[in-house]
């Protein structure tokens, strides 16, 4: 049985279809990936899932349940993308009230708090008002409330937004320890890096519509391995005449980082030849396409040459 | 339910156990008692001391019938006001040395008493204040006196025996039906009726407010989101009413402990203090105060919440809270209409208008005994105009808290009332 199942979900504000007939199933044990620019629909998904906006069509099943109900929410945490504390609140009173606010008894939740705390090392602070802490703090108390009631779904909207390295990586512990638990994840975000590195499974999203979504492996399997990721140091001009010679289908350069997509039947040693008469190669690589790779791809496919714009648009917000 | 009272705990601990509620507690009362006591205390304080008033007497035979009758002491048993006889044969130039001395301190002021008073019936008082009423009543009423009097010998009558005859008739008003009648006259009727009107008026003000800041505040901290994701927002509405009504009630136990404390104990002082006593208020009357109380801060506190739920800040909010508090000042602008004219028809209609009533109806229950009907048609009419505000509150509140940015327009608003 899948933890989470969004069936054929449609919601419209207005004129503007949000969420146009979106299906999604999410297995016990994997991390989910929400993938898709900003304004793609992720939030609005996220948020008829937690049944804080409800949907004009379909329905959702969480642990094979419908989640009008309670009950069926209680076993979910859930990290919003707009995040806010009560700053008057004291740190461990704050943890306590939304962990009663999940359902738990007072006298049920006192050592998981603690163990939490200590762990986040925050029982220093346990007395403090929250308005008192750092903003690094303060996430990390909000991400603490999403996990301390045990929830077999746990949904985090943009969870690395605004997170310094260390704390990202706390955060990246817990929720691969939560998924050896059991737990399934659900994190949206629009850096496709992050999702890349952490997902089992993807969903992409654009413009309310699902674009693609499978298991990562086999999406990169599928998606053939003649790719090139190339460092270098130089001038680029050299990937113009790749293209014009008829080697390279596309690329993706960063400067001293390329990310290169062979025409079909093409020799990567044809390619590195080239490449090294022109600059100083660092690295070559043969790799899996990355998933951004796979995006524009199929996005290209789906939507033909004369959508152009819209998909740089896309690609755009895709990297801020 | 376990959820709404997590919330309502929350709601109620995190006021009750600031420092503004404390000293806010602490300090009602006191500023209360400053109010109706001080002056009190303070009149009496100041009469204490002797004044030193020359009285210039053209006519040269009401002095001394003014001596008899200015006649107030104080506790000490010495005269309030010595009066000193002030022969002037230039009326200016008296004036100008009389006005000298009560500017330098040594007379306190200076009475006229023109040759004309019998006819004319005007004298004059020069004082450094005038605006002592109750010191120029004193004053007039003894002259009054002196020169009627005078003038009752003038024309062969005796006075003593004009004044039995001329003594006033005093009308005590008692309102039938309503418990209070052996003690309150017409003006501690009155009394109790405004004070306790004004006293709803206060608290659907001050809680209210409290409540609609309690929404912008969850919305401004974008905590919201959160909250709601465990609670529903209908829920999380109604703990908030709830919990802030339950900080209201706090607050009415400890002054009414308090006050009973003040009354029981303090009896042996505050009569004293001008004749200032506990009004006697029957326990019929207490209960429909606390009833009306109850319904006019669920009223007005579901009307808080959502406008709370429309705006982004609590500037935003003044400016959407004037239509709210005109409902609620203009009951206090009627009150005294009402209260003098309980069962007039305007009154019978204002009183049952839901947004009025809790103000209305109760002075005209406190002052006269509206029949049952009007009292229960009232009760029934504001019950139900809660449970309709609840219902469009908790839809506008459910998609509202989640909106930032503009405020709704009015289309809007019908909008989010019939998707959410």
């Amino acid at each position: 049985m899948d933890t989470l199942r969004v069936e054929n979900v449609g919601k419209s504000f207005g004129q503007l279809e949000a969420v146009k007939e979106l299906s999604v199933a999410v297995q016990a044990g994997t991390v989910y990936g929400f993938l898709g620019p900003n304004g793609a629909g992720k939030t609005t998904t996220i948020r008829m899932i937690m049944e804080i906006i409800l949907p004009d069509s379909g329905q959702i099943l969480i642990n094979g349940q419908r989640n009008t109900s309670t009950e069926t929410l209680d076993r979910v945490g859930y990290l919003p993308e707009e995040r806010g504390v009560y700053r008057k609140m004291k740190v461990r009173e704050s943890l306590e009230f939304f962990a009663e606010l999940k359902g738990m008894r007072r006298r049920e939740h006192g050592p998981k708090i603690d163990a939490w705390m200590e762990r986040f090392e925050m029982t220093a602070v346990r007395d403090k008002k929250l308005e008192e802490l750092s903003k690094g703090n303060q996430q990390k108390i909000q991400f603490l409330t999403t996990v301390i009631h045990e929830p077999n779904l746990i949904i985090l909207d943009e969870p690395f937004m605004g997170l310094d390295p260390l704390n990202a990586d706390l955060v990246k512990e817990v929720i691969l320890e939560q998924k050896a638990r059991g737990t399934a994840i659900v994190f949206s975000t629009h850096l496709m890096e992050s999702a890349e590195k952490l997902c089992d499974a993807i969903c992409l999203i654009n413009k309310g519509q699902k674009v693609l979504d499978g298991e990562v492996r086999s999406l990169k399997r599928n998606f053939g391995r003649n790719h090139v990721a190339l460092n270098y140091n130089g001038p680029p001009d050299f990937l113009v005449e790749l293209k014009n010679n008829g080697l390279v289908e596309r690329y993706n350069d960063s400067g001293n980082y390329v990310e290169i997509h062979l025409r079909n039947g093409a020799s990567p040693q044809k390619l590195l030849a080239t490449a090294i008469q022109k600059v100083e190669v660092l690295r070559f690589e043969v790799v899996e396409p990355s998933l951004h790779e796979i995006f524009v791809a199929t996005v290209k496919e789906n939507l033909g040459r004369d959508t152009t714009d819209t998909l740089h648009f896309t690609l755009y917000t895709l990297h801020v | 339910m376990h959820k709404m009272w997590t919330a309502f705990r929350r709601e109620y601990f995190s006021r009750v156990k600031t420092k503004g509620f404390i000293i806010g507690t602490i300090l009602f009362p006191v500023f209360l008692g400053v109010l109706f006591v001080v002056p009190t205390l303070m009149m009496l304080v100041k009469s204490d001391k002797p004044k030193q008033i020359a009285v210039v007497d053209q006519t040269g035979e009401i002095l001394d019938s003014l001596l008899v009758a200015l006649n107030d002491k104080n506790e000490a048993g010495e005269r309030l006001y010595a009066l000193i006889a002030h022969d002037a044969d230039d009326l200016e130039a008296s004036k100008k040395t009389l006005s000298a001395s009560v500017e330098e301190g040594g007379l306190d002021g200076y009475i006229i008493i023109p040759a004309s008073i019998y006819e004319n019936g005007a004298a004059e008082y020069h004082s450094k204040t005038v605006t002592n009423f109750q010191e120029n009543n004193r004053i007039e009423s003894a002259l009054n006196r002196a020169v009627t009097d005078k003038r009752l010998q003038r024309s062969g009558l005796e006075p003593e025996k004009v004044r039995g005859l001329m003594r006033e008739v005093h009308l005590d008003a008692i309102p039938v039906g309503s418990g209070t009648e052996e003690k309150n006259n017409a003006g501690m009727t009155f009394g109790i009726a405004y004070f306790l009107g004004f006293f709803i008026y206060m608290a659907m003000f001050i809680y209210g407010a409290l409540v609609q800041r309690s929404v912008i505040e969850e919305k401004t901290s974008r905590v919201i989101e959160s909250v709601i994701s465990s609670i529903k927002p209908f829920h999380l509405m109604a703990a908030k009413i709830f919990g802030v009504g339950a900080v209201g009630l706090t607050q009415f136990l400890i002054w009414a402990v308090v006050i009973g404390l003040l009354s029981f104990y303090g009896s042996a002082f505050t009569p004293k203090a001008g004749g200032f006593s506990m009004p006697n208020v029957s326990f019929g009357i207490l209960f429909f105060f606390v009833l009306f109380f109850v319904l006019g801060y669920f009223l007005y506190a579901t009307l808080y919440a959502g406008v709370g739920a429309m705006v982004n800040s609590e500037q935003e909010a003044q400016q959407m809270m004037l239509p709210i508090s005109m409902f609620i000042i203009a009951p206090i602008l009627l009150i005294m209409y009402v209260i003098g004219n309980p069962n007039s028809q305007a009154s019978v209609i204002l009183s049952l208008i839901p947004f009025f009533a809790p103000i209305l109806m109760l002075a005209r229950i406190v002052v006269a005994t509206p029949p049952a009907w009007q009292i229960i048609l009232c009760i029934v009419l504001t019950a139900a105009t809660i449970f309709g505000l609840i219902w469009v509150v908790g839809r506008i509140y459910r998609v509202g808290v989640l909106m930032y940015g503009k405020r709704p327009t009015l289309p809007e608003l019908l909008k989010w009332i019939r998707y959410a």
